[in-house]
């Protein structure tokens, strides 16, 4: 590999310059980011509404915080996601659905609801994830997280190299995946900052995202308002937006194409900036100086 | 002879690829591609596309925009970047006007006409004469702006002898006094960055005695520059109604 092509997700097909924002929609009540925002459904599909008219391509569905905190079991992830999912889709035929879970069978569930996507931040925990992306024609996000446990927080977490313990596991997941029956225009990775990593190592990941791009995969970043922004910054939850925006942007121009965020209408213009800088797209409105 | 003229403004997001992903002022283009379709389909052996440029001079009628000048990526305009870009630099008033021409399917030959922004009046008509008298079936394509002086947010800000300086440019058209625009004072004209004085006048000089009648198709001033566009029917040439 090395050249990026066409990543296919549901009915759509997107070349590797169109960069993709992913709108988070929790279905919890405790997630670390403005909690229980959108447990309520009604709310979650304002949100999701929202989202696309604000330039969302991907709507995030998830039903289990990453942090540990109440035990949510398979039963009740899929309530919290599969009927959400089924709304979703009813109201968005054409909207690309992503369900945020490392479980096979809430997989399955959320595919047979409507979901293109299936959205593992925990490296392929479940072996059987990818089968389940095979069988339901989803694409399937391969991700690192340094062998951790879902749900686990990092502890004294060490690499002899970081971005290469992400090049080997994640290419190995993506292969899996292909062995496993995904076609391989529907395959994505993320390096999943902060997972299994601490500030340092998700600044180095950052740093060289671009030996990510260069594998040929289409390559995610999920960096909103987390602990390594607020780390780097010195600020709480609520000041993160610069830095993510700052950690967006620099991996938009290392060529990441998927954007996980809570942020949209923000995240949206720092990528069309980052398309117009790269020369991907032009400017909306160019007179200054050409009247 | 010129057997029909045209007026357009000569500003560089005429040309639809400068201008992102919104049309900017289609209104303005659209006019600008009537009054051209009107030029070309008079059936004219020759066009002879008149604008500002750094010298007074003729240019090679293969000469395109270089849009990579303006916008940094892009290409020549319908055709290939030169190889000697510093030599070859074709200024936007010619340039956009061959592109005009371009876009309107034109199958006429073209002279490309640069007038420099000091020419003298009597030098400007003079060019126009010679430009008439060239060929039996001669087109004008005059590529000139009025002043763009015209508000607080145009290019050279606002200076309040635009609107009626403009207003008498738009009158002599309308009206088809084509001789008065060799009145238009040089200096007038450049403290108000109207940068299509010399090209009136060769308009003027081209037209010198023969009778017109015109067609404003646009006027107006959206960016802060006077914009005109025109069709110039010379009488006793049988022309193509547009309306």
């Amino acid at each position: 590999m090395g050249e990026q092509s066409v990543l296919r997700l549901g009915k759509r097909s997107f070349s590797p310059g169109q960069l993709l924002l992913m709108a988070i929609v929790n279905r919890t009540p405790d997630s670390f980011f403005r909690p229980g925002e959108t447990w309520d459904e009604q709310t979650a599909m304002q949100r999701a509404r929202q989202a696309i008219a604000e330039g969302a391509d991907i709507i995030d569905i998830g039903g289990v915080p990453a942090a540990p905190g109440q035990d949510v079991g398979v039963r009740e992830e899929i309530r919290r996601t599969a009927g959400f999912i089924a709304a979703v889709r009813a109201a968005f035929a054409d909207v690309v659905i992503s369900v945020d879970t490392w479980r096979h069978e809430v997989a399955r569930e959320a595919c047979a609801a409507g979901a293109d996507l299936i959205n593992d931040s925990w490296g392929g925990w479940d072996d059987k994830l990818a089968a389940v992306a095979a069988e339901a024609g989803a694409a399937l996000v391969c991700s690192h997280a340094g062998g951790q446990p879902p749900r686990t927080r990092p502890h004294r977490v060490s690499y002899d190299d970081v971005v290469t313990d992400v090049l080997a596991h994640t290419q190995r997941l993506a292969g899996r995946a292909v062995a496993a029956g995904v076609d391989p225009a529907r395959i994505v990775i993320d390096p999943a900052h902060d997972f299994g990593k601490n500030t340092w190592h998700s600044l180095e990941v950052t740093r060289r995202l671009s030996e990510l791009t260069a594998t040929g995969w289409p390559v995610l970043v999920s960096v909103s308002n987390k602990d390594f922004v607020g780390e780097t910054l010195d600020v709480p939850l609520p000041d993160r937006l610069a830095g993510t925006l700052a950690t967006t942007a620099i991996s938009a121009w290392q060529g990441a194409r998927i954007f996980r965020a809570h942020d949209v209408v923000q995240t949206r213009q720092v990528l069309d900036m980052v398309s117009a800088i790269r020369g991907d797209a032009p400017p909306a409105r160019a007179v200054r100086g050409l009247a | 002879m010129i057997v029909c003229a045209a007026i357009c403004p000569a500003a560089p997001l005429l040309v639809r690829d400068l201008t992102g992903a919104e049309e900017v002022a289609p209104d303005l283009r659209h006019a600008c591609l009537a009054a051209v379709a009107e030029l070309t389909a008079a059936k004219p052996e020759v066009i002879a596309v008149v604008g500002a440029g750094s010298r007074t001079g003729v240019w090679n009628d293969g000469a395109a925009l270089d849009l990579a000048r303006y916008a940094p990526g892009h290409g020549v305009a319908n055709g290939q970047r030169p190889a000697d870009a510093d030599r070859m630099v074709l200024p936007a008033a010619l340039g956009v006007g061959a592109w005009l021409l371009t876009q309107a399917g034109s199958p006429a030959s073209r002279l490309l006409q640069a007038v420099a922004p000091d020419e003298p009046a009597g030098a400007c008509a003079a060019i126009g004469a010679d430009i008439a008298g060239s060929r039996e079936r001669v087109g004008l394509l005059v590529m000139a702006d009025g002043s763009a002086r015209r508000g607080l947010k145009a290019p050279g800000y606002l200076d309040e002898r635009s609107a009626g300086f403009d207003a008498e440019i738009e009158k002599a058209v309308r009206k088809g006094r084509i001789d008065a625009l060799l009145a238009v004072d040089e200096v007038l004209a450049r403290d108000l960055m109207a940068a299509g004085r010399p090209a009136w006048q060769v308009l003027a000089g081209a037209l010198e005695g023969r009778k017109v009648s015109s067609e404003i198709r646009y006027c107006d001033d959206p960016f802060g520059v006077a914009y005109l566009v025109a069709s110039l029917r010379v009488q006793g040439e049988p022309s193509t109604s547009w309306a």
